[in-house]
């Protein structure tokens, strides 16, 4: 039997690898994949709870905006990145510290 | 007569006394100035005068006068000092003063171009002070304190040549000795005072018996009574506290004369016969025998001796342990009179052979002979050229023997035939002691009549030196009249109207000693024709072996080695006493330089040990935690420096790290 | 039953299996390839849990687009990308940012430790929703429905993000222009 607690735990599992490649990956298109992780463990989260909903259906409808949103977000970040690269002729986060004081 | 020129006793009696001290007071302070000893011998002759007019005849057989003032108060009981005048005290201090008189004339001869004569009239002044003080103390403490001065001037006038290094050791030797005297005397005084509750004589005893009931067989009284005879021991000379009295000859002969013949060693005899009713049984006993000891040592010792003045002194110990006898056997009378006769003869002889040293000193000087003058063995023949001093010596010596017409006869007979009759009285084994008083006076008879044969018989070993023009005088008028005075003091019409009977002298009849053994007739008989006749004996064995020079022995034989180094006893204590204490100095002062030494710097050691710790631990435990300190800031500011490091995944990891505590905190609580 | 259980924890495995590999492959090719396999492992997984056109909306969109622009991004890019890869590890398996790790796995603990303390205690909704029976049954026509409520109930947020995502995509269309000639 497949209970509520079965997709949340998954999900948690996702969402840790996506911290743990956003946190320790030194490429930043890496650290973009692992935030993809992270969109996606947390829309398993939506659809799971979504079966209970059959009233406002909110569970699936917030899903599909989720994956438009993760999309916007890859676009937006390639595109950041690339500016990135240009200016520090760099991907790797750890040299990029100009915020260092 | 009660007064003289109405100045009561008891005055006279202090003026006789502070007189000589004026006079030792007024000769400090002019010093150097005066060296006539003019002031001394008025002093003097003012003394004799008052002491014999002013005391002695108001007192002598009548009422027993005193006066007393209080000195000082401790607590409840108050401590006296004043004057006593009794039978006993008047004798002595006219004793002392007839005695000093001729003594400060012949001085002022045989002292003359001394250097340091002004010293010696100062000196005799307070010796004289001293004693005459001592005669008529009230109490124990007043006698005390002027026991005390006697020695201390003995003391001064035995070194008075201090530049002499022999001079300066018997006055240090004298000194210490009569220090041991003067702890039994104070062992004395204090048993005394916590038994009886006063030191007061008039209190304590008269001339009848204590008036303060004492138990004379209780234990302290045995111990009081030998703590008062130590004294004696010391400053009369017994055996064996006698070893300074002949090394106190290396005083002036006039001094010896006067102190250490006639007055000063008498002080002890007078000592025990004032505190003689404290003495019982057992404490008699001891002081017979000791006197009999001394007399028969002395005389022995006194016959291996070369030196004059050694073989008088001896002769002085022998007659003190005469003395001791006649005290130890209750006839303290007796030992008085022999005390009085004794003082005249023995100061004359004293006298006579300064009077011959004198003369042998200025031929030793004017044929610069290297001799000792007091040498028998360089002596001899002087009769020729010193007539009336042989003749002054030859009356002494025959009182010193006990030959009869002298006083000295009725002296040494009443104490020789007392102790026969003593003896005769307890029986048994006591019969040991007038026995050795017998040989002792047949003794006496022979070494002086050796020391006569020697110094005026035969033939004069220097004559040469006289046949070549150097003039051997006779003595000089200064000193033979007072000579002549002794020598008149010597027979017996001083003493007494009888030629043979002492009891019929006056000291004796007025003196009680209040014990008497039963009378033995045969022994007033047969004692002194037994003494007489062994003095003739032994003049005329004296008369063969030193005049005609057969003598039987060899020279230097054995006996006369070991009488001469009077039994070995100045060695004996030299090993014993004196090796002794500055063994135990020695090792004290190591004990103080490595052990008390060594344990200050021990500690001063540690302490400095101490510091080193001290700053080991500041520099390195106060500063290191300082330092310690500061270098955990510096590596922790270090570490957290490389927070912000500019890199994005760490800001983030921060961030979640607290976000996870957050739910943490959240999920426990 | 059985069948069900066994292809839900099937697909379960595999997505969070390529996830492990995903963050520990070096490169980066390979990389994408792995959330490729991830993507579609969770579609699978959407319709374990009735949601089937959230799962087609999954693949269309997330692997047909993302992917495809990642891949192509990163197959695009210049040479010293390729090269900075490289060079970082010295080691076949270096010793991954551990911080990270600690961090990572707290996380997960937590919230898996929440999960299990929660399933005793549903909120009221859920079980009322059981109760009720309103849950969406495997029966139902999910399109039909999302289309209803997304032209009548949802129909502003439906519009915003049509516009957002235009704004998205021209936006990031003018910050990878190419400057030429400033």
């Amino acid at each position: 039997m497949i209970t509520l607690t079965h997709f949340l735990v998954v999900s948690a599992c996702i969402f840790c690898i996506g911290l743990y490649a956003v946190l320790a990956k030194r490429n930043t298109i890496m650290i973009l994949v692992g935030i993809e992780l992270m969109i996606n463990a947390a829309i398993l989260n939506f659809v799971a709870f979504g079966k209970y909903d059959k009233v406002n259906y909110g569970g699936q409808v917030f899903a599909i905006f989720a994956i438009v949103l993760a999309a916007a977000a890859v676009a937006v970040g390639l595109a950041i990145i690339l500016n990135v690269y240009r200016h520090f002729n760099t991907i790797n986060p750890q040299n990029i510290h100009e915020l260092k004081d | 007569m009660n007064t003289f020129l109405h100045i009561s006793p008891v005055t006279a009696s202090i003026l006789v006394t502070l007189l000589p001290l004026f006079a030792c007071l007024v000769q400090a302070l002019i010093g150097k100035k005066s060296i006539s000893g003019n002031i001394a011998l008025v002093a003097i002759i003012a003394s004799t005068g008052i002491s014999l007019f002013g005391v002695f005849l108001p007192i002598w057989n009548e009422t027993t006068t005193l006066q007393k003032w209080a000195w000082f108060t401790i607590g409840e009981r108050t401590l006296e000092v004043g004057i006593h005048l009794n039978n006993l005290t008047v004798l002595m201090q006219l004793l002392v003063c007839i005695i000093s008189l001729p003594v400060h004339i012949y001085s002022r001869a045989y002292m003359k171009n001394d250097e340091g004569i002004h010293r010696y009239w100062m000196y005799l002044s307070l010796f004289c002070f001293a004693m005459l003080g001592l005669t008529v103390s009230i109490n124990l403490l007043q006698l005390y304190i002027f026991w005390e001065l006697v020695g201390f001037a003995s003391y001064l006038l035995i070194g008075f040549w201090f530049t002499k290094e022999t001079a300066v050791q018997a006055n240090k030797k004298a000194f210490l000795i009569n220090r041991i005297g003067d702890i039994g005397f104070l062992i004395g005084i204090a048993l005394v005072y916590a038994h009886c509750g006063t030191l007061d004589l008039s209190v304590l005893f008269n001339q009848t018996g204590t008036q303060i009931a004492i138990d004379k067989n209780a234990t302290w009284v045995t111990f009081a009574g030998l703590a008062f005879f130590l004294g004696a021991m010391a400053k009369s000379a017994q055996f064996p506290l006698h070893v300074w009295l002949p090394d106190a000859m290396e005083g002036p002969t006039s001094v010896s004369s006067l102190i250490h013949a006639a007055t000063m060693v008498a002080a002890g005899i007078f000592l025990l016969c004032t505190v003689f009713p404290l003495f019982n049984d057992t404490v008699l006993l001891v002081v017979s025998i000791i006197g009999t000891l001394t007399a028969l040592s002395a005389a022995i010792f006194a016959l291996g001796q070369y030196d004059i003045k050694k073989v008088l002194a001896f002769s002085t110990i022998s007659q003190l342990g005469f003395m001791m006898v006649g005290v130890g056997i209750g006839a303290w009378n007796a030992a008085m009179f022999h005390l009085t006769t004794h003082a005249f003869f023995k100061c004359l002889l004293f006298l006579c052979a300064g009077a011959v040293i004198h003369e042998m000193a200025h031929l030793k000087a004017k044929a610069k002979l290297d001799i000792d003058p007091q040498d028998l063995r360089h002596l001899g023949g002087l009769r020729h050229f010193m007539p009336k001093t042989f003749t002054c010596m030859v009356v002494a010596s025959l009182s010193l023997a006990g030959f009869p017409f002298t006083s000295g006869y009725l002296s040494k007979d009443s104490i020789v035939i007392t102790a026969y009759e003593w003896a005769n009285h307890l029986g048994g084994v006591y019969v040991l002691i007038p026995i050795l008083l017998t040989i002792v006076s047949l003794l006496t008879a022979f070494y002086i009549g050796r020391l006569i044969f020697k110094t005026f018989f035969g033939d004069f070993k220097y004559r040469s030196y006289i046949d070549e023009g150097i003039v051997f005088h006779e003595a000089p008028s200064l000193m033979l009249v007072p000579m002549f005075f002794l020598a008149a003091g010597s027979l017996f019409p001083l003493f007494g109207i009888s030629l043979t009977d002492y009891h019929s002298a006056w000291i004796m009849q007025t003196l009680d000693a209040g014990t008497h053994s039963p009378i033995l007739a045969q022994a007033h008989l047969f004692i002194p024709i037994l003494l007489t006749g062994g003095a003739i004996l032994g003049w005329f064995m004296g008369w063969r072996w030193y005049v005609k020079q057969k003598y039987p022995l060899s020279e230097n034989n054995r006996f006369v080695h070991f009488a001469y180094k009077q039994g070995y006893l100045n060695e004996f204590n030299e090993h014993i006493f004196v090796r002794g204490t500055t063994g135990l100095s020695r090792i004290l002062y190591t004990f103080d330089r490595y052990v008390v030494d060594g344990f200050t710097k021990l500690f001063s050691w540690l302490v400095r040990q101490l510091s080193v710790v001290a700053y080991w631990f500041d520099k390195h435990i106060v500063d290191g935690i300082v330092n310690l300190l500061a270098g955990t800031m510096y590596y922790i500011g270090h570490l957290v420096r490389h927070v912000q490091n500019g890199q994005l995944q760490t800001y983030l990891g921060f961030a979640l790290t607290i976000v996870v505590l957050g739910l943490l905190y959240l999920l426990i609580k | 039953m059985m069948i069900e259980s066994l292809l839900f924890y099937a697909f379960a495995a595999l997505a969070i299996l390529s996830a492990l590999l995903l963050v520990h492959i070096r490169n980066i090719a390979r990389a994408l390839f792995l959330l490729f396999i991830v993507l579609f492992s969770m579609a699978g997984l959407y319709l374990f849990a009735l949601a089937d056109f959230i799962a087609i909306t999954q693949i269309l969109v997330y692997v047909g687009g993302v992917l495809i622009l990642l891949i192509f991004a990163f197959m695009l890019s210049n040479k010293e990308l390729l090269d900075d890869l490289q060079s970082s590890s010295k080691r076949f398996i270096s010793l991954p940012n551990w911080q990270a790790i600690i961090l990572a796995l707290a996380f997960l603990s937590l919230m898996i430790y929440s999960y299990i303390s929660w399933a005793q205690d549903m909120p009221e909704w859920i079980s009322q929703a059981e109760a009720k029976g309103r849950m969406i049954l495997p029966t139902d026509n999910n399109i039909k429905i999302l289309g209803f409520k997304f032209m009548t109930q949802y129909v502003l947020p439906f519009e915003v993000i049509s516009v957002f995502l235009m704004m998205a995509l021209i936006g990031a269309a003018h910050l990878s222009r190419k400057e030429s000639n400033k």
